[in-house]
């Protein structure tokens, strides 16, 4: 138990442009909210630890380019992933609308084995802005047709919810990890999965 | 107090002993990391054994030692022996070595060595056992820190109370300190059966540092080979070729070890060679190498004392270099070899004038019968040793024993004596570059060889037996055999050179298919560039307003930048939108004109944007209303309803949809015509909107244009007169449904620009709007999606578009839907966008400024609306803006910019050839750091460079350095390469290579590493080694 191996989850970023993405990952790493951001080109990621169910993982998360064109570029970036996390900004109701593309397009780019069963997390930010367009209930809705996922409202500026939003994140990725040993078709010898292989015979050995 | 003061003294001195112990270490550590081994003899290891004398001899106690006088610490550490097992052996394996030959020294207590031939007490000056030599042998045994642990915890018995080793804090410093030395492999100098391999590059360049270094050479390295002695004896050759250049010595250094000029086929170390004319009296040891260069085999032996790692400062090294043996084997004739039992073998070799050289003693082992094996292998394919090391017999050579010499197994009782001829087929053994090139394959098949062999009586020794092949087999069958070995030998060797040189041929080809096209032929020179355009350089450049020399200004550019104050001026030429040779007239004018155009095209989407911003607050209200109706009753919404409420949509496809809502919809709206989404002209003006405002400006600006709307009186009998002229068109009901003209507003048709989906006007242009037709046509050439959508439209063709769209759809009047649609979308992501753009930045942290980029950013995106909106535009406008501060300028700038940046957003193909280029180009210039991104995740994909390609290194970069690096990149387009950016990449990554190769970086590694350098690099140094890649390339692909 001492030697556990310390897990890498993978956590991709998407959504709008400025909807917060790059915001809520440097409000979560770093607690701070800066309004120096500029728009995100390519991709760059951050890694926090933190502690899950007493178990200490590694979290990447990486932040991407919100403009849907440069979706072309996620395979590089996709792959690999534990979880997605989806933002938009609930006082811009396009952001919303185009939270199907993104889940879409992140299924086939990441192409996991089951899209199915995939973890998504919802955000809904910049709550600390008025007015809203989206409603919650509306956002819950949708996050219950598409297979019960787990929905928080954020605002990065104030750091509101944002800690409880990367933990169910987390919590996700690694319920994920542990449930697939083989999560990816096309890269069965990533060294991340053999991680998995390994956390999930110790997980079979916790009472949880 | 004196005693106070000594003991400062003391601890000072420890202190520095410590310090001296530390350095050491590190030097090892360094060493073992840099060169993968660390060599026993490596003058590191004896510095450091050195130290740790230091420290131990401090404070030791004569006395307790007893007996023993010769070193002090050996005497320690034998009488530790009986107490600490780590001691014992060490102790027990001195004893061995200083018992068995004062000659031999630490490193050869390998088994394989033998006893040397020449027993004698130790009065060979040159060759005592090394200092320090139970501390070496400890640290290679890997004892060492264990047994100065056991001193520092028995200090008290060995040590006076003020020792090093007896201070708690020290002693178990020191001990730690060696930990790390003691867990290295340390190795020795090769034996014969593994000769020198490969050097890691990091040895190579280690060893070149060393051989060159000549400034300041740490007394514990290898000494500096001041001398060189061709040392042939022979009568032809026996001059003393002193020469202390350091060329020359480093030259001697590299012949020793493998390297491009010279492959090594045997080495050994420790054969004992008594040199001729040296006064001593046995012989002594060295290393013996064997080695193929170009001219041909050369055998070479070295005393020990000039190897590396051999320090003895009190000698001087000279006298070794008049010892040192550097024959050819083109000179030899014979070999001669003498077999007893009790050593490993002597061999004499005999020059063509009969002179020997000095006989060199074998240690026990084989080696003897290795090295004459490694011969006839180098001799092949011209020449051969007769008769041959193996069986002829046996057909294929190397599968048996050798037949004829069983002597030389070492295993016979009885001394033999063995001689071998070296035949040289070629019939000029001067002859190399016919050897070289492979040429003579049969040329040298006539001169049979017969088979010459004779007793030759050696000085040295009496019993010789003359080997003739004669005596043991026929005459004629041993020599056809050996000559069809010798043919199918030089068949496959010619094949593998074939090979290889067509391996070499094709992957030069490879290097100019896909290369050549990254680099200008043509090496423009960059003497007197280095300051690049200076305000005088320009005066001499723009004369009377006209710059004609665009070469120079290029190349100027290209190497050494533009002044800042001159940037505003020159860019627009690099950029292509002033030419060269052109009046400062001829560019007023232009400016002129591009001011004109871009107000005008400025003009035209601000009265879009009016129409887009209007229906945006209308639905942001419908948005907040339907939200608040919902929170209310409670219901399920549909979603589709709130597709509906809002018009900046996504995708088109939420439009159709909703056929049924747009009914409902429709009702609602005629019972509420204030305020319905409907944002007809009229509606506009008259809620006197500024939208409405601006587009009533827009048309008296455009009042001399010809007016073709028709009022619509009624919207039914408009729709009605609509259905009937459209009937078999049943697309234009989209049209006629939104054309809610007001009759009563004369209604500028902004023809070039603006699709009038107005029936009535399309049945005027049939009949007799013909100039309007031209116009578009016009426009068409423009290359403008939304505009051939217009050209639909004009036709009588709508949109493809559901013919149930509501009616109450908001369509701006003369504009079509989709056309709103598209400009709003990118109105809304420009907003965004321009907001964040380098709000850090002095300049743009003016609300004026952004306004500008904003400006010049909707302009473009106007006229583009093909290409539209991408993230990574404003960076590319920002650095223009901020040097020319010119909103026209700046666009008509920014336009020629994107010519070459436009293919590099996601609907170009640019990023995946610059891509595939970095791939080819990494490959042949640093392919060790292609096999590392290979290996590691196998990230030659370069995704990471997206963002430096993306923005030529915008990003990368802060703005003075942004400003020097695209004028280069740009100039370089004319002077060296149009895909100056890749060289920029890989002079990015060279420029971090040895971090990337030493941390073994992986693909988020890289990422992560060059996000955080953004804005932290040395722009000058890598733009400087940018250059030189192009350079190198260019070269490369030159030589042909």
């Amino acid at each position: 138990m001492a030697s556990r191996k310390k897990t890498l989850l993978k956590v991709i970023i998407l959504g709008d442009s400025s909807v917060g993405k790059t915001s809520l990952m440097n409000q979560y790493v770093n607690r701070k909210f800066s309004n120096q951001y500029k728009a995100t080109i390519g991709a760059d990621f951050l890694t926090k630890e933190l502690t899950v169910d007493d178990r200490t993982v590694t979290m990447q998360i990486w932040d991407t380019a919100g403009q849907e064109r440069f979706q072309s570029l996620g395979v590089a970036f996709y792959r690999g992933a534990d979880c997605c996390v989806l933002v938009f900004d609930v006082t811009a109701p396009n952001t919303f609308k185009s939270l199907d593309s993104w889940r879409d397009e992140f299924l086939i780019q990441a192409s996991p084995r089951e899209p199915e069963n995939f973890p998504f997390v919802l955000l809904g930010n910049k709550v600390d802005l008025e007015p809203r367009a989206i409603s919650a209930k509306r956002a819950q809705q949708w996050c219950q047709s598409k297979n019960n996922i787990p929905y928080f409202e954020t605002s990065a500026k104030e750091g509101l919810n944002v800690e409880q939003a990367f933990l169910a994140i987390a919590k996700n990725a690694l319920a994920q990890q542990n449930s697939t040993v083989d999560l990816y078709n096309e890269f069965p010898d990533q060294i991340k999965l053999t991680n998995t292989q390994k956390t999930s015979n110790n997980g079979d050995s916790c009472a949880c | 107090m004196s005693l106070g003061k000594m003991s400062q003294n003391e601890k000072d001195f420890k202190e520095r002993l410590i310090t001296t112990v530390k350095k050491e270490v590190k030097q090892v550590m360094e060493e073992s990391v840099t060169r993968k081994f660390v060599h026993e003899e490596s003058g590191s290891v004896t510095s450091l054994c050195g130290a740790v004398e230091a420290c131990l001899s401090q404070g030791l106690r004569r006395r307790a030692l007893g007996l023993f006088k010769t070193s002090s610490t050996t005497a320690l550490l034998h009488k530790i022996a009986k107490h600490s097992p780590e001691a014992a052996i060490i102790s027990k394996k001195v004893e061995e070595l200083e018992n068995l030959d004062p000659n031999r020294r630490s490193s050869s207590s390998s088994d394989s060595v033998t006893k040397p031939t020449l027993k004698k007490s130790a009065s060979v000056p040159a060759n005592p056992l090394p200092k320090y030599l139970w501390i070496r042998l400890a640290l290679f045994e890997k004892q060492l820190a264990k047994i100065i642990d056991f001193l520092v915890s028995n200090a008290t018995k060995y040590y006076d109370k003020d020792a090093l080793v007896a201070d708690a804090e020290y002693g178990t410093i020191l001990s730690s300190l060696l930990m790390g030395p003691c867990a290295l492999d340390y190795t020795r100098m090769k034996n014969h059966d593994h000769f020198w391999t490969d050097p890691p590059a990091d040895e190579l360049v280690q060893r070149h540092r060393i051989s060159s270094g000549h400034s300041t050479p740490p007394s514990v390295r290898r000494p500096i080979l001041n001398f060189r002695r061709s040392l042939n004896t022979s009568s032809e050759d026996s001059h003393t070729n002193r020469s202390s250049t350091q060329q020359i010595a480093k030259d001697y250094v590299e012949t020793l070890h493998q390297n491009s000029k010279a492959t090594l086929l045997f080495g050994k170390n420790n054969v004992l060679v008594l040199p001729v004319n040296s006064d001593l009296s046995k012989p002594i040891p060295g290393y013996l190498s064997l080695h193929q260069m170009p001219q041909g085999l050369a055998i070479k032996w070295t005393p020990n004392q000039l190897m590396n790692g051999f320090v003895d400062d009190s000698q001087d090294k000279s006298i070794f270099w008049e010892y040192a043996l550097n024959v050819r084997l083109d000179d030899i004739v014979y070999v001669h070899c003498h077999q007893d039992s009790e050593t490993g073998g002597t061999v004499i070799l005999v020059g063509q004038d009969g002179v020997q050289r000095p006989p060199i003693h074998f240690p026990k082992g084989g080696h003897m019968l290795a090295f004459l094996s490694c011969i006839e292998t180098g001799l092949l394919p011209h020449g051969r040793l007769d008769p041959p090391l193996w069986s002829q017999r046996s057909g294929k050579n190397h599968t048996k024993r050798r037949r004829p010499l069983p002597a030389l197994t070492e295993t016979e009782e009885t001394s033999k004596d063995y001689v071998f001829r070296i035949i040289d087929n070629t019939c000029n053994h001067k002859d190399i570059l016919k050897r070289n090139e492979l040429m003579d394959t049969h040329a040298s098949l006539p001169t049979k060889v017969r088979v010459q062999l004779g007793s030759t009586s050696t000085s040295s020794d009496s019993s010789t037996k003359s080997f003739s092949l004669d005596q043991n087999i026929p005459d004629s069958p041993p020599s056809v055999v050996v000559q069809a070995v010798c043919d199918s030998m030089k068949r496959q060797i010619i094949s593998r050179a074939f090979y290889g040189w067509l391996a070499y041929c094709r992957h030069l080809s490879t290097v100019r298919t896909h290369l050549s096209g990254l680099v200008n032929t043509k090496i423009v020179n960059g003497v007197g560039a280095s300051d690049g355009i200076t305000l005088e350089k320009w005066s001499e450049l723009c004369l009377n307003g006209v710059v004609s020399d665009y070469a120079e200004v290029y190349r100027l550019t290209y190497f050494g930048g533009i002044t800042e104050a001159l940037r505003h001026e020159i860019w627009p030429y690099l950029l292509g939108h002033y030419k060269f040779g052109s009046t400062l007239e001829q560019r007023n004018e232009l400016s002129d004109e591009t001011r004109q155009a871009y107000e005008n095209t400025m003009s035209e989407w601000l009265a879009v944007e009016a129409i887009v911003k209007q229906r945006d607050k209308e639905n942001q209200a419908h948005a907040i209303a339907k939200l608040s109706s919902e929170s209310m009753s409670g219901e399920q919404v549909p979603p589709q309803i709130h597709e509906e409420l809002c018009n900046e949509v996504f995708e088109d496809d939420s439009i159709t949809d909703n056929e049924g809502d747009s009914l409902e919809e429709k009702e609602t709206s005629a019972k509420r015509p204030k305020h319905t989404k409907q944002n007809t002209i009229k509606y506009v003006d008259d809620e006197e909107d500024s939208g409405g405002e601006q587009q009533a400006e827009e048309r008296e600006k455009q009042a001399n244009e010809e007016n073709d709307g028709k009022n619509v009186q009624n919207e039914g009998a408009l729709k009605n007169t609509e259905n009937d002229l459209t009937t078999d068109k049943e697309d234009l009901e989209v049209a006629k449904e939104d054309s809610y003209i007001n009759v009563n507003e004369e209604l500028k048709d902004f023809i070039h620009n603006v699709i009038v989906i107005n029936a009535s006007v399309d049945i005027c242009s049939l009949s007799n709007d013909n100039p309007r037709m031209t116009n578009l046509d016009a426009v068409t050439e423009e290359n403008n999606s939304s505009l051939d959508t217009c050209i639909e439209t004009h036709g009588l063709a709508s949109p493809a578009r559901s013919n149930c769209v509501s009616p109450a759809s908001s369509n701006g009047g003369v504009y079509s839907q989709e056309l709103l649609e598209t400009f709003g979308l990118n109105l809304h992501r420009i907003e965004k966008d321009v907001q964040r753009c380098d709000r850090n930045y002095w300049y743009f942290m003016e609300k004026e400024n952004l306004d500008k980029l904003r400006n010049v950013m909707c302009t473009y995106v106007w006229e583009h609306l093909d290409i539209g909106y991408m993230q990574g535009m404003c960076d590319l406008v920002a650095p223009l803006l901020v040097i020319f501060n010119d909103e026209s300028l700046t666009y008509a700038c920014f336009c020629h910019l994107m010519e070459r940046m436009v293919e590099n957003f996601p609907n170009g193909n640019a990023m995946d050839c610059h891509f595939a280029n970095m791939r080819s180009l990494i490959q042949i210039l640093d392919s060790e750091m292609y096999e590392l991104m290979h290996a590691h995740g196998d990230y030659t994909h370069f995704y990471f460079c997206y963002r430096w390609f993306l923005l030529d290194f915008k990003r990368e970069l802060m703005y003075p350095d942004v400003n020097a690096t695209w004028e280069v990149i740009w100039a370089a387009q004319q002077v060296a390469s149009s895909h100056f950016v890749l060289f920029l990449a890989l002079a990015l990554l060279e420029t971090y290579r040895d971090i990337i190769l030493s941390n073994g970086m992986d693909f988020t590694d890289i990422i992560k590493f060059f996000n955080e350098m953004a804005e932290r690099h040395n722009v000058q140094s890598v733009l400087k080694l940018a250059r030189e890649l192009v350079l190198q390339l260019q070269i490369l692909i030159e030589n042909k």
